[in-house]
């Protein structure tokens, strides 16, 4: 693969709208001095072990595929940008109003559904921040939702199902990304009416696109240098900013990384699949 | 309940490629109420509301209005029917005027008011047509109370500058107006064949007596089928005549009127240039004797009914452009 010429950017297909986000996304670089075409994975472990093998030259990659593209590589791999709803990307504990439940002590003794065991916010980070708060399996009834393995939760099925749950009385609170909580309350206030935070994460990252060291930074700075020049104000550009869920692209905060990290070790999610 | 809206919305456009619609059941117009705020805060757009779903474009769709250039965009010219009645009766006039034809004048008192409205919707141009304008021996009283507001070009035959016409025409200011003037071919035979005998000669000596007064023209030609070479032998008349490029206007016949073959037109098919005549407000004046081209009866509110042709013609740009992409080569 040495002598293609175009950067191969694989991305995976987590519903029918991911078809015309990359092809915005490659009619954008057509122009630049980084042309770039991309690959769809039907799940995230493929497109680790491609982004491995060298089939692709970099991968947009959940925050979960990033920690084990990260381990596999011995630490080398780099990430190269990122949304600006990635850096600030949170969990969010939704229970019933008026249930009482306040702060994240409070659900001792509760029914919490989380979703995939695959999805940072749906499952691994709401269950690594229960246990900060001392509040083991032990200690709850964990209602789980493994509606799309493979995803890493991109569908917001699990979080839809854990919040289900709440609604019809089969869990007490729903751990589920900020980004469904958000696109629930652009429904307006009766959408949410019956529904509270009973608690919010600090912050952490999501998503990056993901490269091994060996890439030569010649390929990876001119794409780079063009995908942070879209621009919100510019319309071509804003269609396919406002589909993808950002405003910005931005360079990565590892920080934000330390999180999820700590909380695959605990949990010894495998670096493999 | 809107929890269950809501998340019927984000699983169905969730599910829905940007660019395509999904159609999402929905009960009552708080539900629809919903469904308009949800998609708009996510940046999608609720295309149509039918009896009991709605339809929602994943994405947002970008103003056809807006991709159109700016004289193009409805609105930016007003057409004006001042009258229907004609001196001529050409066997391809889309209005099936003639000498007998209902006159349907606009009175001076109605054409100022109706410049009044112009202005207040930000129309930046005025087309005045009929019939023939000229055949109303007070039009000149029309075209300052026009030509005070906006640019503006009086399509006409050039036929009836005789007289107290000629005299009324002298006085008129130059400033603001233009004349555009009908002929079909460089010479008589094409021309006198649809617009009647000797119609030509008449033509030519009407463009010379606006010349020669000192007004801007623009010549205009309506092309059929048995056009042959005329187009080419019309841009050579027209370079002897000294006609700029923007002087000159060649286009063909439509299907509407007294033309009975020739380009099909339709609300869906046609941009509009909204046409105001004596009966109300038409999508285009190509189609102004059309009941299917009405848009309204009253020409009052001017702005209203211009933004009721702007989101029709959204309505129609948008559901094209999404039926094309819902037929995919297989
Ligand atoms: S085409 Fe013009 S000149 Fe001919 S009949 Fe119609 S209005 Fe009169």
């Amino acid at each position: 693969m040495a002598d293609r010429q175009e950067v191969l950017v694989g991305a995976v297909a987590y519903s029918a709208n991911v078809v015309p986000i990359w092809e915005g996304i490659r009619d954008y670089f057509a122009e630049s001095s980084a042309p770039m075409d991309f690959v769809l994975f039907s799940n995230y472990e493929r497109q680790v072990e491609a982004l491995l093998a060298g089939h692709i030259d970099i991968a947009w990659n959940t925050n979960v595929a990033w920690i084990r593209t990260l381990r596999r590589t011995g630490g080398t791999a780099i990430a190269l940008a990122t949304r600006d709803t990635d850096l600030v990307f949170t969990t969010v504990m939704v229970g019933r109003a008026g249930s009482g439940l306040d702060g994240i002590e409070s659900l001792r003794g509760k029914q919490v559904a989380l979703g995939s065991r695959d999805s940072g916010q749906a499952r691994i980070l709401p269950l690594h921040f229960l246990h900060r708060a001392g509040i083991t399996e032990a200690d709850m009834d964990l209602v789980i939702f493994d509606s799309d393995v493979g995803k890493h939760g991109d569908t917001g099925r699990s979080d839809l199902d854990a919040l289900r749950a709440v609604v019809d009385g089969d869990a007490d609170v729903a751990a589920i990304g900020v980004n469904t909580w958000n696109s629930l309350r652009a429904g307006g206030d009766g959408a949410v009416a019956d529904l509270a935070v009973v608690w919010e994460s600090e912050p952490y990252s999501h998503c990056n696109f993901s490269v091994l060291e060996t890439l030569p930074s010649e390929r990876t700075r001119p794409w780079v240098e063009h995908l942070l020049a879209m621009d919100w104000e510019i319309p071509e550009h804003r269609r396919i900013l406002e589909l993808e869920g950002l405003t910005e692209w931005k360079l990565p905060d590892l920080e934000g990384y330390r999180s999820l990290t700590a909380a695959m070790d605990e949990q010894n999610i495998s670096d493999h699949w | 309940m809107s929890f269950d809206l809501t998340v019927r919305l984000i699983e169905a456009v969730g599910a829905t490629a940007a660019g395509t619609t999904v159609m999402v059941p929905l009960d009552g117009p708080d539900e629809v109420r919903t469904a308009a705020s949800w998609a708009d805060a996510t940046g999608n757009t609720v295309l149509m509301v039918h009896p009991d779903p709605v339809e929602i474009y994943r994405g947002r769709i970008a103003d056809p209005i807006d991709a159109l250039s700016p004289e193009r965009r409805p609105g930016h010219r007003l057409w004006i029917y001042t009258n229907f009645h004609c001196n001529l009766a050409c066997d391809y006039c889309c209005v099936e005027s003639s000498p007998t034809a209902r006159r349907r004048i606009i009175e001076i008192d109605e054409f100022a008011a109706i410049i009044g409205e112009a202005i207040a919707a930000d129309v930046a141009e005025l087309y005045l047509t009929g019939g023939e304008p000229f055949m109303l021996i007070d039009l000149d009283e029309r075209l300052r109370v026009a030509t005070a507001a906006r640019p503006t070009t009086v399509l006409t035959n050039a036929m009836q500058w005789h007289g107290e016409r000629r005299r009324r025409l002298d006085a008129l200011p130059r400033d603001n107006l233009t004349f555009q003037i009908s002929l079909d071919s460089a010479t008589a035979d094409l021309h006198d064949r649809h617009r009647g005998a000797g119609s030509f000669a008449k033509a030519i000596e009407g463009i010379g007596v606006a010349t020669e007064l000192g007004f801007r023209i623009r010549v205009a030609a309506t092309l059929g089928p048995d056009a042959g070479t005329t187009e080419q032998e019309l841009e050579r008349f027209f370079d002897d005549l000294a006609l700029e490029p923007d002087q000159r206007v060649i286009r063909r016949v439509a299907r509407q009127g007294s033309a009975n073959a020739g380009l099909a037109v339709s609300r869906a098919s046609l941009i509009p240039e909204v046409c105001v005549t004596a009966d109300g407000v038409w999508w285009h004046p190509v189609a102004a004797i059309d009941p299917t081209m009405k848009v309204v009866d009253n020409w009052a509110p001017l702005r209203t009914t211009i933004d009721t042709i702007r989101d029709e013609y959204r309505t129609h740009r948008i559901a094209n452009d999404v039926l094309a992409s819902s037929f995919p080569c297989a």
